[in-house]
């Protein structure tokens, strides 16, 4: 009975690292292509990956994307929850449900009514249009972890300072943001992550240029090719790194 | 107006008015398009419910709705069965200084590219793959079985990714609770599944809700997952939809059966709206 | 941490900017042509930056231009049989000064290409959707007719290719059906026989689906698949292949055109005259999305033998005397045939 845990944890794992470790193995292979039998250790499909300009662009593109409507969606997240914490408005339960409610609609739904909106009004599509369908979908989140971490404990502070002569511009960077921010960072990276890894709005909303996910698709349909399982196993390294280093950092500050 | 209603206005109003020109406004023209006809390739507007009339009729339409709503509270109730375990394993067994090595184990394929992760799966269960190896050679079966291209495979796709989503979601609720409730119970003289059932449960109830409709929202709109596992021999609302956009450019179809699928999700927002918090997650 | 996002879409717009001062041109193409090996000559050549997005469906394709601003697009490639429905919706220039005098005869189609006796497009590629199998797993012979390559014999060991037309053309043909005659009476027939075929397949795969359920012995035919299926597998497993049965088989072609409005109608035209030369040709057919026939027969000199070879160079005169292009249904018909189709996936 007492093993009973371990077993279904180590059951849980195996299932949650399967598709992960038959990705990253044949992302090694060296025949052309990526199904059993594993015929030996190579790399040259990351060589052929890495030397893909489009493939390249793609990841670039991405990044950006995900920086940039992460970087909105925090901004205005964290000015509302400050504007609803802070002040008194009328009818504030309201315009919080309003500032949520895109969080219970699928992300094809969000994408299908911008580009029918986009397409509508001739704005053309790029990834500036794939950024703001992609700020639509972050801010509801960036929001409610901001407005969440907005406690008592920060409004004496802010109470503090403004009795002290600060103004309200001084008072919310010089304490508010502070004070909130692992909230504020919690919120970005949560949104990076979201945004890097998005398909159905950033396909529907780009055009010459697309993200990262999207050029895979594109990938998938041209055929099967360890390519594709290089791609994926490099960009899940570079995330873990970048997950890792996060942890760590934090980490090591919180003990 | 008060000069502080005046202010909060001002930090309200950006991400309010990005909500309303994004979200709202998209999403009303989105229902107006719902009413419009399609006529030699051009739309036209109107208030002819001749979209939502064809969905009845076209047996392929309603029967996506069908195949959706399984397939999502099929992925729903497994994912969160599996995941509770696996959250209090982590939370309540794993000693405390391998908590967070263990959680951040159990998402960290979350990682890996969602479109890439599908296509792991499509490799994994393929007749030749590594589940119908280890089943050979460990002979609880002596012929490899059609697992791909599959309803089971579009689950399994879907139950990995939200297993992961839900372990965090419900670990953050299990280790929130004080010790104390357990220990209050046991003195009382519950077992251990009473204390589950009477104490934990209830109390961790709203994130589980809240994570459980989550999972419902992501998997019933998706359209990656069943496209590259399901085999295209069932067809969900998302892959209808897509069809409608790519090969017939017929909007006012795709947008009705977008408003369908929100009425889907509105519904089960209002079944479980008593535990949800969203504005707390 | 705030500073750094800033100065990144900064960064962005600077280099928006400065790829602007270069010429390009907007082609709405499909992925064979997304190959660098065949795009970047023709863009050193003229100093010029190619755009190209791709796209499935051809309905997909005229939404997208309906909504444009005229110059948004110089180049449209576009299926064969849909050039028709381009030039009705306004979409396509005519096309003038493009020869075609070393192509292949049967695969000019003039009258596919032309409206009213104005050319609009040219033929860039052709191949076939036939019956694709694994020759190991199954009596070759047995795919030399359609009647036996879809039968109960192989009940659950066919995949059929995820695209309306080609595979309703191939039910047609099987019934006796010319595909250029289905009309909506044959609705009934070719229903009965796509259900048969739909009873006895185990999924409906586009072409990375299919290609993994061959490769890994998931299924043994491919209804529907062809040279652009099995021509990247042949390398690792010889023993896929494909053939065109007794009956004959659905061609497919695609061609080339310049969109109406463009405001480089000289560039425009000199990207279809790189993509239908020799050389271009010889990367299309090669390209790394998919291979197939080139419309140029002149191409052959500037492509090696192996690749002659894999493309089944020797075969094409038979080929095309044994094949019907594709069903061109017209719009109403269209609806019914995807109507059919999916009802028929879903059954």
């Amino acid at each position: 009975m007492r093993a009973l845990p371990w077993a279904y944890l180590i059951a849980a794992f195996v299932f949650i690292y399967l598709p992960v470790g038959a990705l990253v193995l044949f992302s090694f292979q060296a025949g052309g292509l990526p199904v059993p039998p594993f015929e030996g250790p190579s790399l040259r499909w990351y060589a052929e990956i890495t030397g893909d300009r489009d493939l390249m662009e793609a990841l670039g593109n991405s990044l950006l994307v995900a920086l940039g409507s992460s970087f909105v969606a925090v901004v205005l997240g964290f000015l509302a929850a400050y504007g609803l914490a802070r002040h008194v408005l009328p009818g504030s339960a309201l315009i919080r449900g309003l500032l949520i409610a895109p969080l219970t609609v699928s992300y094809l739904i969000v994408g299908l009514g911008l580009l029918i909106v986009l397409t509508r009004t001739g704005v053309g599509l790029s990834l500036v249009t794939a950024g703001i369908g992609h700020v639509v979908i972050n801010l509801p989140l960036a929001f409610a972890i901001i407005y969440a971490s907005m406690g008592a404990q920060q409004q004496n502070a802010e109470r503090a300072a403004r009795d002290l002569g600060a103004g309200e511009a001084q008072v919310i960077w010089l304490v508010t943001v502070p004070m909130l921010a692992p909230a504020i960072a919690a919120a970005f990276f949560l949104s990076v992550t979201l945004s890097w890894d998005e398909f159905i709005i950033a396909f529907l909303l780009t055009r010459f240029d697309v993200t990262l996910p999207v050029e895979i698709w594109s990938l998938l349909r041209s055929g099967l090719s360890p390519r594709l399982n290089a791609i994926g196993s490099l960009v899940f390294l570079v995330s873990v790194t970048v997950v890792l280093i996060l942890e760590i950092l934090i980490f090591r500050r919180k003990s | 107006m008060s000069r502080d209603t005046a202010r909060g206005w001002g930090f309200v109003a950006p991400a309010l008015l990005w909500t309303l020109a994004f979200f709202v406004v998209p999403f009303v023209v989105m229902g107006a398009m719902s009413l419009a006809t399609l006529e030699r390739r051009e739309v036209v507007w109107g208030l002819s419910l001749a979209n939502y009339a064809e969905l009845a009729e076209k047996a392929y339409l309603w029967r996506a709705v069908l195949v959706s709503l399984e397939i999502t509270l099929t992925v729903t109730v497994v994912s969160v069965v599996l995941a509770y375990p696996l959250a209090w394993i982590i939370a309540f067994r794993v000693p405390k200084r391998w908590q967070r090595l263990a959680l951040l184990l159990a998402i960290l394929p979350f990682w890996t590219s969602y479109v890439v992760r599908s296509y792991a799966w499509l490799l994994v269960l393929a007749r030749e793959g590594v589940v119908n190896q280890t089943l050979m050679n460990i002979g609880l079966i002596a012929e490899p079985i059609t697992l791909a291209n599959t309803r089971f495979a579009t689950i399994t796709g879907f139950v990995h990714f939200f297993v992961m989503l839900l372990t965090l979601t419900i670990y953050a609720n299990l280790v929130q609770l004080s010790p104390n409730y357990r220990r209050a119970a046991m003195d009382l003289g519950a077992n251990a599944f009473q204390t589950f059932r009477h104490v934990i449960l209830p109390l961790t109830l709203p994130g589980i809700v809240t994570g459980a409709f989550l999972t419902f929202v992501l998997c019933i709109g998706d359209y990656v997952t069943p496209q590259i596992l399901g085999g295209n021999t069932e067809l969900t609302v998302p892959q209808v939809i897509m069809v409608q956009l790519g090969r017939r450019a017929d909007f006012p179809l795709a947008a009705a059966l977008a408003i369908v699928l929100m009425g889907i999700v509105t519904m089960a927002y209002l079944a479980c709206a008593r535990w949800l918090r969203l504005d707390r997650i | 941490m705030t500073r750094l996002p800033a100065l990144l879409l900064c960064s962005t717009a600077l280099t928006a900017t400065a790829a602007a001062a270069q010429e390009e041109l907007n082609a709405l193409v499909w992925c064979d042509h997304t190959d660098p090996a065949l795009i970047e000559p023709f863009e050193q050549a003229h100093n010029v930056k190619v755009n190209l997005r791709e796209y499935e469906g051809t309905g997909a394709a005229l939404a997208l231009l309906d909504q444009s601003r005229p110059g948004d697009w110089d180049v449209l490639v576009i299926d064969g049989i849909d050039v028709f429905r381009a030039v009705e919706a306004g979409i396509l220039a005519p096309l003038d000064g493009v020869s075609t005098e070393d192509f292949f005869p049967e695969v000019v189609m003039a009258e596919n290409n032309s409206v009213d006796g104005v050319m609009y497009a040219v033929t860039e590629k052709f191949g076939y959707n036939t019956i694709s199998y694994n020759a190991d797993k199954v009596d070759p012979a047995d795919m030399e007719s359609l009647a036996t390559a879809w039968s109960d014999k192989y009940q659950g060991r066919i995949s059929i290719y995820d695209y309306y037309l080609p595979v309703m053309g191939l039910a047609a043909i099987a019934g006796g059906i010319p595909t250029a005659e289905i009309g909506a009476d044959d609705m009934e027939a070719i229903g009965g026989t796509l259900s048969a075929m739909r009873g006895n397949a185990a999924s409906v795969a586009g072409v990375v689906a299919a290609q993994t359920a061959l490769a890994t012995g998931e299924v043994d035919i491919v209804v529907g698949g062809g040279e652009w299926l099995t021509a990247v597998l042949a390398g690792d497993q010889p023993n896929l292949t494909w053939t065109i049965p007794a009956e004959g088989a659905v061609r497919w072609a695609q061609s080339i055109g310049v969109v109406a409005g463009t405001e480089k109608p000289d560039l425009a035209k000199e990207f279809v005259k790189y993509i239908v030369s020799p050389e271009g040709q010889a990367r299309l057919a090669t390209s790394s999305c998919f291979w197939g026939m080139p419309a140029n027969a002149k191409a052959g000199e500037f492509l090696t033998d192996e690749q002659k070879a894999v493309l089944r160079w020797d075969n094409q005169p038979d080929y095309l005397a044994r094949t019907q292009l594709y069903p061109a249904p017209d719009a109403d018909l269209d609806v019914e045939m995807q109507d059919l189709w999916l009802e028929t996936l879903q059954q």
